[in-house]
């Protein structure tokens, strides 16, 4: 029996042998070298430093040092597509940003990878139905694995590292990368739409033959109804200090009408009432500029500020004719407005007469439609206002894909020739300018370039190394924000403002949540209120600190200070996780309090944040970097913003209170509970890159301040929030209301018609506004400062384009 | 007063004493005194979680895609297709069809629930407002995939989890929750002109503010 059962373990062994180490036919020789081969490529997958939006965070924090790609063998991001072999999609891939994909994917060398991080790379994610977003990035590469989530945690992104891996470990010689006939896919063209190059003879062959594009007619058109309260002449309960008065007799003498809360000044005289405002007034800040399209008419929306003092917006409206809108610009008088009037004039259409450089700025030269117009379809349009009737009851599911001729995200004009498309473009839409002085150069960096913070283009006009002129060139991240959220019911709008600015999601669900409030005249509890406040200061740090690390990343100081800046997100970002569910799309806020109150082992961990780990932690950065010769021979006197220019160019928070203006929203116009805590508004002389590093740092002692006091006086156990409704019908109505976010002034333009949807919805983002003086700082200085100058600024894009 | 190369010295030696307490702290994790990923406000530093080897404990609330709870003990399905799951749903990503008798007459059943995991944005605004406690928030993130479809669109049998699943990885929510079931389910004992109770949380009601 022994015998008998040692014969067996023999022949197991002889088996076990003869499958793992043998080597008995070329087959086998062959697998082995399959092996090795797949052993070196899987382990050493060099990803490409390239990042898209939200998910991009989380694929940084996952190379940083808590979760540690390096494990894997895949610790070097290469700045170089030619270097890397993996792509991670991380992000929402738009129209304008897919031309550059492909062609970074297309200089990549083989074997290559390509990852799809997230909902928006898998299928479109939350933005699918916006008019500039992709839906999916397999419809231009080769993915190998999804990984699902929005975002997905590092954690979900390292699993599906290694299921690449497996995937890798799969691959043989017999049917090598090199033998394999990958279908050559063309850069798409940015036409009237996307234009994928392979569908081009469908495209041509349907827009002859008049085919429908929308498979499915929509059921019901967009109304055009005006909000009555916004469009009669009322005050809108405004309260008119003396002060005001004032700007109003001034405004009357134009010819002036109070309309809602705000004034309607006659398009001919806005020019010369603008100057009136700023010179006698005082008005000197532009804080907003928007416009909303009304039955007849679009109005221009201006709000007003003096930053000698304290108090709510003056909100100046201009009318113009809805079939040729047009209106003077005001940019001659506040610069700050540049951009801004280039926004309005891309979703809207409404000229800007005398502005310096008036061209579409989110979406692309060529471009059709005007998006923000109560009558522009998305492709995938299905109704105008959600909840959608077709998701329920009888809720057939039809991918959006299916509705859609071209099974794509992407409507053509009717009377569009595909054939006046130039075949390929030699980059992305916006660089084809002739030089006439050949001493000069122009240097594009990005929208994929190391240092511009994520999707953003400078073009650069260079002589020799110095800066003779910058354009900044957006849209790259436009993911139809605004849009969406006039589709979106009232609350539908937070989880989205999650996604504005990735890294202060807390305040920007604040802003929205107060902004609503204050249009609603809802009451918020006490235990709320302090959370909210806890919430938004611990946001402030989480920011500065991440903000610190990457302009030290683009000073050159690459990676350890922002490893150690990550150290302190990561335990922010645990607390977040803790009380929201979720580290990044926290979506915490409802109207009138939070979601659900702090879990029982949260204020342990909080009061020790607050007493023992932040203050070192500041501590330890203050002292290692502000001193530091690299860091002051690098920023002192870099991109020297006066505070006069700081003001006119509608700079916001940290960036204007740098260049000296004690300006801070917390104080100006107190939201929440600020009016209760002690904190100091820091500022800086000197304006340049330098003291924006500063005082970020002074603001973090500041919000340490704040939540020492909130953890003094935190109240006891109660309610959390007044009244959590999916629904709200906020009375017919606007409002402007602005916080004090990390990143600068983040208002909210809000029209309600009294339905359950805003009828208005415009984001005034803090980072955006902030770039209008980029190109002003930059010039004259060398190419390595603008880096440093942009990472002063502190920008983020999912902000910058909404 | 600047010294040359004082600067990089003094960086270096932030980065040796950060290198040399990672043996302490390992030290530490390897006699049992701290979990992974449970370095908090009070630790020094951060320890690297050796995923997959080990998993970081993600918090309770901690969601990602959801469920739909079935009773453990009857299969019963608690879902009753109110449809306010499909209605707040920010990105609309929730395809719900109500489920018919024989007569024709709709039952409180879905016939078909369907998620589109690449449009979710795992707010977690369904489960907040479910008013019958069958649509929760799943914990599971290892979800990565070779194929796009059609594993991206989760079908019913795809969604339906058992309670006893959910109560383990969620307790507190689950004992909160059975004790709000049972405050109404006294409630509806208590008979108060025959009509129905309407369920506690979600009820849309037009608000007119003062």
């Amino acid at each position: 029996m022994a015998g008998e059962a040692g014969g067996e373990a023999m022949r197991a062994i002889e088996e076990e042998v003869r499958r793992r180490v043998a080597v008995l036919s070329w087959r086998g020789l062959l697998s082995l070298g399959d092996r090795a081969a797949s052993y070196g490529r899987r382990s050493s997958l060099w990803p490409m430093q390239f990042g898209l939006a939200c998910c991009a965070i989380e694929m940084i924090a996952t190379a940083a040092s808590r979760f540690d790609l390096a494990r894997f063998g895949s610790d070097i991001f290469r700045g170089s597509p030619r270097q890397a072999d993996l792509m991670i999609i991380s992000g929402t891939v738009t129209k304008k940003m897919a031309p550059v994909i492909v062609r970074l994917y297309d200089q990549m060398a083989e074997p290559k990878y390509v990852m799809s991080m997230g909902a928006c790379a898998n299928g479109g994610g939350p933005f699918k139905e916006g008019y500039n977003v992709v839906s999916g990035i397999d419809e231009f590469l080769p993915v190998d694995v999804y990984v699902r989530g929005c975002p997905p945690t590092p954690q979900a992104l390292l699993h599906g590292l290694m299921e690449l891996q497996k995937r890798i470990d799969g691959e043989s010689f017999i049917k090598a990368w090199h033998l394999r006939k990958r279908p050559e896919v063309p850069p798409p063209v940015a036409g009237p739409d996307l234009v994928d190059l392979r569908q081009l003879p469908e495209i041509r062959d349907g827009l002859s033959r008049s085919l429908p594009q929308r498979l499915k007619a929509p059921k019901e058109a967009p109304s055009l109804r005006p909000p009555a309260a916004v469009t009669e002449s009322a005050t809108g309960g405004a309260v008119v200090t003396a002060r005001d008065q004032r700007a109003h007799e001034v405004l009357a003498s134009f010819g002036a009408k109070p309309a809602g809360g705000a004034f309607l000044v006659p398009a001919a005289r806005w020019t010369e009432a603008a100057v009136a405002l700023r010179d006698t007034q005082g008005y000197d800040y532009l804080a907003n500029l928007t416009a909303a399209d009304y039955e007849g008419s679009i109005e221009a929306v201006y709000h007003l500020y003096r930053t000698k003092d304290a108090g709510p917006a003056l909100a100046v409206k201009v009318r113009a004719d809805r079939n040729d809108p047009e209106v003077p610009s005001v940019t001659p008088v506040w610069p700050g407005a540049a951009l801004q009037e280039r926004e309005v004039f891309d979703m809207f259409g409404m000229r800007f007469r005398g502005h310096p450089g008036l061209k579409r700025i989110l979406t692309w030269d060529g471009f059709s439609g005007w998006p923000l117009r109560k009558d522009f379809m998305e492709p995938y349009y299905d109704e105008p206002r959600k909840p959608y009737s077709t998701r329920w009851r009888e809720g057939h599911w039809v991918a959006a894909e299916e509705r859609n001729r071209w099974r794509r995200n992407v409507l053509y004009p009717a009377d569009w020739d595909p054939d006046s498309l130039p075949p390929s473009r030699p980059c992305a839409p916006e660089c084809d300018t002739e030089l006439e002085d050949d001493r000069r150069l122009l240097v594009s960096l990005g929208p994929q370039h190391p240092s511009t913070h994520g999707v953003f283009q400078m073009r650069v006009l260079l002589e020799g190394e110095r800066i003779v002129d910058l354009e900044p060139v957006f849209g790259y991240l436009h993911r139809s924000h605004e849009k969406l959220g006039e589709r979106n019911a009232w609350l539908m709008n937070m989880p989205y403002t999650d996604r504005l600015d990735y890294f202060c999601s807390m305040s920007n669900n604040l802003a929205y949540a107060t902004a609503v409030e204050k249009l609603c005249g809802m009451k918020v509890p006490e235990r709320a209120e302090y959370i909210r406040v806890m919430m938004a200061e611990l946001t402030r740090i989480l920011n500065h600190f991440m903000s610190v690390g990457f302009l030290l990343n683009e000073l050159g100081a690459m990676f350890t200070p922002m490893l150690y800046a990550l150290e302190e997100r990561e335990i922010i970002l645990d607390l977040f996780e803790m009380a929201s569910g979720s580290r990044m799309m926290c979506n915490y806020m409802r109207f009138s309090g939070v979601s659900a109150d702090l879990p029982a082992e949260f204020m342990p961990l909080f009061s020790r944040l607050v007493t023992e780990r932040l203050p070192r932690a500041i501590e330890h950065m203050d002292g290692f970097l502000t001193r530091s010769d690299l860091v002051m021979d690098r920023m002192r006197g870099i991109g020297v913003l006066t505070p006069e220019k700081a003001v006119a160019w509608s700079a916001s928070g940290p960036v204007l209170r740098a260049s000296g203006v004690k300006y801070d929203v917390r104080r100006a116009e107190p939201y929440s509970i600020y009016d209760r805590f002690e904190f100091e508004v820091p500022t800086y002389p000197n304006g340049d890159a330098y003291d924006r590093y500063r005082i970020r740092i002074a603001e973090m002692w500041q919000s340490l301040r704040i939540l020492e006091q909130v953890l003094k006086g935190f109240p006891g156990p109660g309610p959390v929030v007044e009244r959590n409704q999916y629904s709200i019908r906020p009375p017919e109505g606007e409002v402007y209301h602005r916080c004090e976010n990390p990143k600068g002034e983040l208002g909210f333009y809000l029209v309600s018609d009294g339905s359950a949807n805003p009828y208005r919805y415009h984001v005034r983002a803090p980072s955006f506004v902030n770039l209008t003086a980029l190109s002003e700082m930059c010039r004259g200085h060398l190419l390595a400062d603008a880096v440093a100058v942009l990472g002063s600024l502190d920008v983020m894009m999912g902000e910058v384009d909404r | 007063m600047r010294v040359l190369g004082l600067e990089t010295a003094r960086g270096l030696l932030l980065t040796l004493r950060h290198f040399l307490r990672t043996y302490v702290v390992g030290a530490r994790r390897s006699l049992g005194m701290r979990a992974p990923g449970k370095e908090g406000p009070g630790s020094a530093g951060i320890v690297t979680v050796q995923y997959p080897e080990e998993r970081r404990e993600n918090p309770e609330r901690f969601r990602v895609l959801p469920v739909l709870l079935y009773e453990e003990e009857t299969g019963e399905v608690r879902c009753t297709a109110c449809g306010i799951c499909a209605r707040v749903c920010p990105p609309q990503c929730i395809w719900i069809v109500q489920a018919k008798g024989a007569d024709g007459k709709a039952r409180p059943k879905p016939e078909e629930y369907l998620v589109e995991t690449n449009v979710c944005m795992n707010c977690g605004m369904c489960a907040e407002f479910c008013p019958f406690d069958a649509v929760r928030m799943d914990n599971r993130y290892e979800l990565a995939e070779r194929e796009r479809r059609p594993g991206d669109v989760m079908r019913l049998t795809d969604l339906m989890v058992s309670t006893r699943y959910w109560a383990r990885s969620h307790p507190v929510a689950w004992a909160s929750m059975e004790e709000q079931r049972r405050i109404r389910a006294a409630a509806k004992a208590v008979p108060r002109g025959g009509g129905l109770t309407p369920p506690s949380s979600g009820v849309q009601t037009p608000k007119s503010p003062a």
